[in-house]
């Protein structure tokens, strides 16, 4: 589903202007990271997606609707939230219940609920606590059951407030299987983190924001590989980037694979000269 | 201070020690108690507590918090002891029942002592952080844990209003409907509620291990940050403010007696 910022600016009621003039469009489909320092607008950009913050100025579109005339929980049918701290949602005594409570908000029939719930349940890992207190689980398991519980949503849109924090290598792979594998199924991901080396490795796109701007927009690999660009934004490049930079290679490849096979080709072409 | 009364000023009363200001509160509840009628209790707050939220660039908000916290006592305490308290004086007839104005007089006699006693608590509050407060009283002798009692659910509040916005936010982007007929509001309360409990439950037990390892319930004496100034004067004034406070009580109690 496609997304557009027109004009966007947004001030809030302690007077920090959090947006100032962004026009950004983002496709059906696309997979974007967003990235900037603490304060630079990223959550309060996506919050204007499903309308928990209203624009002071431009329109936000979310498919073929204008948010300014939708409810939050009308546009939570379109755009899928996972937030940053799971205890700020969990309430139900079961786990099974938990995921299902998004479904039921949006009128799902029941059959749907009980399949959509379980499947998501499937795909996080969580299926064998189904009927377990989301307050038993320890602190990552419970991130993983919001995550199910937005999953389970169904939406066309996915925002994802720092999914990778706090996860071990498990649970940070698994985060990222799940989010490659929406994609290829044709969802629309917008990621928000600090963790360079999670964007690097599953967005395509990158956006860079600082002071309430978008400073630079475009494929990951070309972003991501802009020291001066990263240093003004005040983020810390991925390792392999980094890495690359302290070889002078001239390329600096985002994924493992990518990054060996072109240090090799570069060493031997080295060598030979 | 953040979800307190309390408004940040550098006037004299402010400066006070704290519990020079409590002395005065007390004395103004002693106030409360003892003055004889209407004129006093209403001469006392213009003339004293009136000067003193001036004194300490609070008048506006000394004076809103009155108003606002006053209005209903006088309103409800008009109409309750106007109509029912038998009287020479009739003032006003309504279905059969009698405003009279010695009853006028004895609601608004209590109205004005509570406001006298709120007037005293309100400068207190208005002029003094709560954790200097505290601070006066915990070197004074009050057991530091209370104070910590105290001082946390002073400070709960405004915490419970920010964690219960982002709750709403976040059962909102889950599809929760919150503008729905009344009927249907009872059935938010779990989701809204649910997790405010829950997760103020969880930060018990992290708040706790937090004060340990801060050494909260290490014997002895603690140092604080914060520094208290005090004079000999102040001091020589508690002292005075105890004396006229059991002089009131004295006095109110001969009078009760003697008449």
């Amino acid at each position: 589903m496609k997304l557009s910022f027109e004009g966007v600016f947004f001030t809030y009621s302690t007077g920090v202007r959090a947006l100032d003039g962004i026009d950004l469009s983002i496709g059906s489909g696309e997979f974007v990271a967003i990235v900037g320092e603490n304060g630079a607008g990223k959550t309060t950009l996506v919050k204007l997606l499903n309308g928990l913050l209203r624009p002071d100025g431009g329109k936000v579109v979310v498919g073929n609707w204008d948010t300014a005339e939708y409810s939050t929980a009308q546009l939570a049918g379109r755009v899928g939230f996972l937030f940053q701290n799971p205890d700020e949602q969990l309430f139900e005594r079961a786990v099974q219940r938990e995921v299902a409570f998004g479904p039921r908000n949006l009128g799902f029939s029941e059959r749907k609920i009980a399949s959509k719930s379980m499947s998501a349940l499937k795909t996080v890992g969580l299926a064998d606590h189904a009927e377990d207190n989301p307050y038993d689980l320890a602190p990552f398991e419970r991130k993983l059951l919001a995550l199910a519980a937005t999953l389970a949503m169904d939406t066309p849109v996915l925002v994802l407030d720092e999914p990778s924090i706090g996860q071990d290598a498990a649970g940070r792979r698994r985060i990222g299987r799940i989010l490659r594998e929406l994609h290829t199924m044709g969802s629309t991901i917008l990621l928000i983190s600090h963790d360079l080396d999670f964007c690097a490795e599953y967005a395509e796109r990158a956006v860079v924001m600082a002071n309430g701007h978008i400073l630079a927009d475009g494929l990951v690999e070309k972003i991501f590989a802009q020291n001066d660009l990263l240093q003004r934004a005040a983020v810390f490049p991925p390792q392999l980037v980094r890495l690359a930079q302290a070889l002078k290679m001239p390329t600096a490849p985002l994924k493992v694979d990518q990054f060996v096979n072109a240090y090799s080709q570069w060493h031997r072409r080295k060598k030979r000269a | 201070m953040h979800g307190t009364l309390f408004v940040s000023g550098n006037s004299g009363l402010h400066r006070l020690h704290p519990l020079t200001k409590l002395a005065l509160t007390f004395l103004f509840l002693v106030f409360a108690a003892t003055l004889p009628n209407l004129l006093w209790l209403l001469a006392a707050f213009v003339i004293l507590l009136v000067p003193m939220s001036a004194w300490g660039g609070l008048l506006r908000p000394f004076l809103r918090s009155c108003l606002v916290v006053i209005t209903p006592f006088v309103i409800s305490l008009s109409i309750i002891q106007g109509f029912f308290t038998p009287g020479e004086t009739p003032l006003f007839h309504l279905a059969g029942f009698v405003l009279t104005g010695e009853g006028l007089l004895a609601g608004l006699t209590v109205a004005s002592r509570i406001l006298m006693a709120l007037g005293g608590a309100l400068l207190l509050m208005l002029s003094t952080r709560p954790d200097m407060l505290m601070l006066a009283l915990t070197r004074s002798g009050l057991p530091g844990s209370l104070a910590y009692v105290v001082l946390t659910s002073i400070q709960i509040f405004p915490r419970f209003q920010e964690r219960a916005q982002v709750i709403l936010e976040a059962q909102q982007a889950r599809g929760l409907e919150i503008k729905v007929n009344i009927f249907k509001r009872l059935r938010l309360l779990v989701p809204l509620m649910g997790p405010l409990v829950l997760s103020s439950i969880v930060d018990v037990e992290e708040r706790a291990m937090a004060l340990e390892a801060r050494a909260f319930s290490r014997p002895g004496r603690k140092t604080s940050l914060l520094a208290l100034a005090d004079s000999p004067g102040q001091h020589l004034a508690r002292w005075g403010l105890l004396l006229l406070m059991l002089a009131l009580i004295g006095w109110s109690i001969w009078r009760a007696i003697s008449s």
